[in-house]
């Protein structure tokens, strides 16, 4: 009886849990404005959401141990995000292009890259959240060392110019008449072995 | 009149009765009797997963997982953002820490967390040794998820998920070679039930939540977002110009999608359309890891999907076992 109400108590709460995150992330989705629901919804959503994170502690102090508890306890069982894949609508592919400027005035393009598919997945992922707001503070970092990972393949390299943005594919009218995909520049950065210099 | 209350006590009583009855349906549900059959399911398709996992990424570990300067983006940055959320997250900057106090250079240490998953993965689809290879195949695999959570997928979170319920579920099962080997005391089948019933609900969260949230955006209703999914690479392994051939059943698909997934949590309990919905559900993640190349994701969903609902309930043969056992 006793192991019954203790289980019964944590199914409890790792559902609370579950349901704090899933509904942030829904809320988090229609206060963004991205969904069909009408915009007035968009400022109800926003209240909701905080009101979601409340429960995750969040609200909290960045050292405060219940916050600290509660998210450490969320990764620990994969949690800790909702589940809205590919919702509500896909999201563009993003790209990053790096301009590499070798001292004898050559100028080489390329990409980031690794070696199987599954990591190439990872590359992806990575390079979507770079265009997500939410990454703005470590964007240029993680840019700068992108370029790098493409630089010590290329020491002779002088100035590498990182170029990111979003690839819109055509959609299926469009491609039937021929249209390809069409890149939008989101941001770029100049790189130098010296100084850095953001556009 | 029959129904008269005469002291406040038996009104309390009077009204406390459907509450409790509530209660007991409650926990009746949260412990049914359960042999480990599901367990077992559970048990060696993570095992699959964590060896195929651990083999797709054998080329590239120590680039993803490297310091700055040595791989893609260096784990520093992940690490970081993880520390900010909570510093007891476990990163494999903890095992580096502990592996330099051995003399083990940050490689080797990267090498042996592959080789332990790896091996965590072939004793789970074995059997052998069930609660530790679980224990570290979790560990190693959570370390690696938060040390490159800006490289993370949708796979990693269930991936993370689905060992921390196996580490958590009454392990060794049945089929086990550590149940062959030790002759091991059958499992109370109310707590095998309980672990179940975990799976069970939190699928019904993930689907519910997945196709609402897909409900809400306008592209799942005229076909165009699944278009989009399927030709933006690197999900693009079919051809643009053979799915223009299936314009017309595309916004079809799409609405079937939000259906089934928003409608998981009612259908699949009922058992005129279990097999139905589990049958979809496994055909749409079968069709999602073949045409979009998204293996593991498929291969975890439908791990979990067969565990929770695939094996069929044995309620009479857990409840003769718990009888047994009692005795």
């Amino acid at each position: 009886m006793y192991s019954k109400r203790i289980h019964t108590a944590w199914f409890g709460i790792h559902f609370f849990l579950i349901t704090a995150v899933c509904l942030a992330g829904v809320f988090w989705l229609i206060a963004q404005g991205s969904t069909i629901l009408p915009a007035v919804c968009n400022e109800y959503a926003d209240k909701a959401q905080l009101g979601a994170t409340w429960c995750l502690g969040k609200e909290a102090g960045a050292s405060n141990p219940v916050r600290r508890g509660i998210a450490t306890y969320l990764h620990a069982a994969g949690i800790q995000a909702g589940y809205s894949f590919f919702a509500p609508n896909v999201p563009s592919q993003h790209r990053l292009t790096l301009e590499l400027l070798y001292e004898d005035g050559r100028v080489d393009y390329e990409s980031p890259h690794v070696h199987g598919k599954t990591a190439a997945l990872r590359l992806e992922s990575l390079l979507d959240r770079l265009a997500d707001e939410r990454y703005e503070p470590v964007r240029e970092v993680l840019v700068k060392m992108l370029a790098f990972s493409v630089w010590r393949e290329h020491p002779d390299v002088k100035k590498v110019r990182a170029t990111f943005g979003a690839v819109n594919p055509p959609g299926m009218n469009e491609f039937e008449q021929g249209n390809t995909e069409t890149f939008q520049p989101m941001f770029s950065f100049d790189f130098s072995l010296r100084d850095d210099q953001k556009q | 009149m029959q129904s008269v209350v005469k002291s406040p006590g038996s009104q309390i009583s009077v009204g406390l009765s459907p509450l409790r009855k509530f209660w007991q349906r409650f926990i009746g549900f949260l412990f049914p009797p359960e042999t480990d059959t599901w367990l077992a399911v559970l048990r060696s398709g993570l095992g699959l997963q964590v060896i195929v996992y651990a083999l797709f990424l054998r080329s590239d570990w120590h680039y993803l997982f490297a310091s700055s300067g040595k791989g893609l983006v260096g784990r520093e940055v992940g690490e970081a953002i993880t520390a900010f959320d909570s510093p007891l997250i476990p990163t494999f900057s903890w095992l580096v820490a502990f592996g330099r106090n051995l003399n083990m250079s940050e490689e080797t240490v990267l090498t042996v967390a592959w080789v332990s998953l790896l091996s965590a993965g072939c004793l789970l689809l074995l059997g052998l040794l069930s609660r530790p290879a679980a224990i570290v195949a979790w560990f190693v695999h959570l370390c690696a998820a938060e040390s490159g959570g800006l490289l993370a997928y949708g796979a990693d979170s269930f991936m993370t998920t689905a060992l921390f319920y196996l580490m958590l579920s009454p392990l060794p099962d049945y089929y086990s070679f550590d149940h062959w080997v030790t002759k091991t005391k059958p499992k109370n089948p109310l707590l095998l039930g309980f672990w179940r019933r975990v799976l069970q609900v939190h699928l019904c969260f993930v689907y519910f939540i997945g196709g609402l949230a897909k409900c809400l955006g306008n592209g799942w209703w005229d076909g165009s977002n699944l278009w989009r999914s399927l030709i933006r690479p690197p999900f693009n392994l079919v051809p643009p110009d053979l799915l223009v051939q299936f314009k017309y059943a595309l916004p079809l698909l799409g609405i079937s999608i939000c259906l089934l997934e928003v409608s998981y949590p009612i259908f699949i309990w009922l058992k005129r359309t279990r097999w139905i919905w589990l049958g979809c559900i496994l055909a749409m993640h079968a069709a999602i890891g073949l045409t979009m190349g998204l293996y593991l994701f498929a291969l975890v969903m439908m791990v979990m999907n067969l565990a929770a609902f695939g094996v069929p309930s044995t309620g009479r043969r857990a409840e003769a076992t718990s009888a047994i056992t009692e005795q």
